[in-house]
């Protein structure tokens, strides 16, 4: 607990993402929450997951009458009017949209002012529960946050949906970067696993790309090492289901170079199911069950910039 | 600077330091390996089959090489080399992880690794690149030393944890110290330290956990310890 107070200083806007549904995003978002809502800090959550929102039924609050469609539709002209109180100290919540069906799919200027409203809201710690899928606002907001973390299950759909999701990520973070055309084009192209140019991996991406031009190349290099998503596995039933969060790690940078940083994993235990089940948030359900440990320690790992090493499992 | 997967060195490979100790080259063998398994699942969508193949292999003949010392420092020396000598441009662009694969080698050498007598390496593969280096003087300096302590000061004990890439939060998992008295410990902060007999303790622990001998390691500490706290009364 010593550094910890200094750790907690800025604004940060972290986003829960994973590619799958059904993997436990809004459950890790809502008790993450509530567990730096406990350290005394001022947490507002947002139901990102624009199509299927039910962050708030994770915190067991019923159907708010402000939603974050009212926001993007400009029926409430201030985030203020949209943010929720939880009942929980220090905590708030934006629920995400229920009624417009267009809202799952927010233009540009709309996810701009959402974004700089965000950046204006009075709180220290912004969570995002982003929803399932590569859309191309849920990578926005995953690459638009100061951390971006990954659930998965230690399942192959679900870890072949992370890395599909990191791929995307990335990719479009790529794009963003350059101006040529070209090389836009040739990312995209990349894009489909089964490109007729021989490119498989970023690397022979970039190789390509420095062919064409070096510079952009070298600066794509440099993206590749900025990018530092954070791994969650959830649903961790043995010692080997632990170890594949390292084995991630060790595959994503051998074949990304990127440096997947795990940040932990939430044990399996039927008390989640049972707190879903009673519409109360785990966190305060069953406090002292496993998952709920294993959620404090990942929240311990986010604020000291840690992560798990190798040699705690020997 | 980002690495292809087959230009990683056997260190880089294994995901161990130059210097790290023949124990943990071992143990970074045993974690790799099993990450390259055969349907390990972490790899799912990734590597095919041919590539994971590729890359165990690759991973095996790391651990041959580095897991004998003189394999080693040949290795050693041979990489030293390719620091010293630019990589000339490569004139034809080497066929990696293109369609037409075609195995380096013959079928993999059996799994059973532990007990086996030490395999002769062959010239590695690198080498095969490459003009035969020539042969330069045999004595090669000492496998890079870590900085010699003199005394084993709170900083220096900090040094050594941080070279070992090791957070107070690491060590205090591994040894069960608590990350306050670790952290006392490395700022001298001597009264708040338990009494002498534990203190010890926790000394001992931590010295083998850097790799450096324990008992000089507290002797030197405790000396400091006990000066202070002498002064103090």
């Amino acid at each position: 607990m010593i550094e910890l107070e200094e750790a907690l200083r800025r604004k940060e806007i972290w986003a829960i993402g994973g590619g799958k549904g059904g993997i436990g995003k809004s459950l890790i978002t809502g008790n993450v929450g509530i567990c730096l809502a406990r350290l005394k800090k001022k947490v507002l959550l947002v139901d990102a997951d624009l199509g299927g929102a039910n962050l708030h039924t994770t915190l067991g609050i019923g159907l708010p009458e402000m939603t974050l469609s009212d926001f993007l539709n400009r029926r409430a002209e201030n985030i203020q009017d949209v943010i929720i109180k939880t009942g929980i100290p220090n905590l708030s919540l934006i629920s995400g949209a229920q009624d417009f069906l267009d809202a799952a799919n927010p233009n540009f200027s709309q996810k701009t002012r959402l974004l700089r409203h965000l950046e204006a809201v009075d709180v220290d710690y912004i969570l995002l529960d982003l929803g399932a899928g590569t859309t191309h606002n849920i990578l926005d907001f995953f690459l638009f946050s100061d951390h971006g973390i990954l659930v998965v299950l230690p399942e192959p759909t679900a870890i072949e949906n992370a890395y599909r999701f990191i791929k995307s990520a990335f990719y479009r973070r790529f794009k963003k970067v350059v101006n040529h055309q070209g090389i836009k084009d040739l990312i995209d192209a990349a894009m489909d696993q089964k490109n007729t140019m021989g490119i498989r991996t970023p690397f022979d991406l970039i190789e390509r790309v420095k062919q064409l031009e070096r510079e952009v190349g070298e600066i794509l290099e440099l993206e590749i090492l900025k990018f530092k998503p954070k791994l969650i596995v959830n649903q961790v039933r043995t010692k080997h289901d632990v170890q594949i969060g390292f084995s991630m790690k060790s595959a994503c940078q051998k074949y990304f170079g990127i440096n997947l940083e795990y940040l932990g994993y939430v044990e399996y235990d039927d008390c989640v199911w049972q707190s879903i089940r009673s519409k109360r948030p785990l966190s305060l359900e069953y406090p002292y069950s496993r998952p709920s440990r294993c959620i404090e320690r990942i929240v311990h790992n986010l604020l000291r910039k840690e992560q798990l090493t190798p040699t705690m499992l020997y | 600077m980002i690495k292809k997967i087959d230009d990683l060195n056997f260190y880089e490979l294994l995901e161990i330091n130059p210097r790290a100790s023949s124990q943990e080259v071992h143990k970074a063998y045993e974690r790799v390996r099993r990450i390259y398994e055969p349907n390990s699942i972490a790899l799912y969508s990734l590597f095919t089959a041919e590539e994971t193949a590729k890359i165990r292999q690759k991973i095996e003949d790391a651990y041959r090489t580095l897991a004998y010392d003189d394999n080693r420092r040949r290795y050693d020396r041979m990489l030293k080399e390719q620091e010293e000598t630019p990589e000339p441009e490569p004139l034809v662009p080497a066929p990696r992880y293109e369609r037409h694969y075609q195995p380096v080698r013959p079928a993999p050498a059996p799994q059973t690794h532990e007990d086996d007598e030490p395999i002769p390496v062959e010239p590695l593969e690198a080498h095969e690149d490459q003009p035969a280096p020539a042969p330069v003087e045999p004595v090669r300096p000492a496998p890079a030393p870590r900085t010699e302590v003199v005394e084993f000061t709170g900083m220096a004990i900090r040094v050594l944890r941080e070279q070992a890439g090791l957070s107070i939060r690491n060590v205090a998992d591994t040894t069960k110290i608590g990350s306050r008295y670790l952290e006392y410990i490395e700022l001298e902060n001597f009264a708040k330290l338990p009494p002498r007999a534990y203190l010890r303790g926790f000394l001992l622990q931590y010295a083998k956990l850097l790799g450096v001998d324990p008992e000089r390691l507290a002797g030197d500490y405790l000396k400091r310890y006990e000066a202070a706290s002498q002064k103090t009364k």
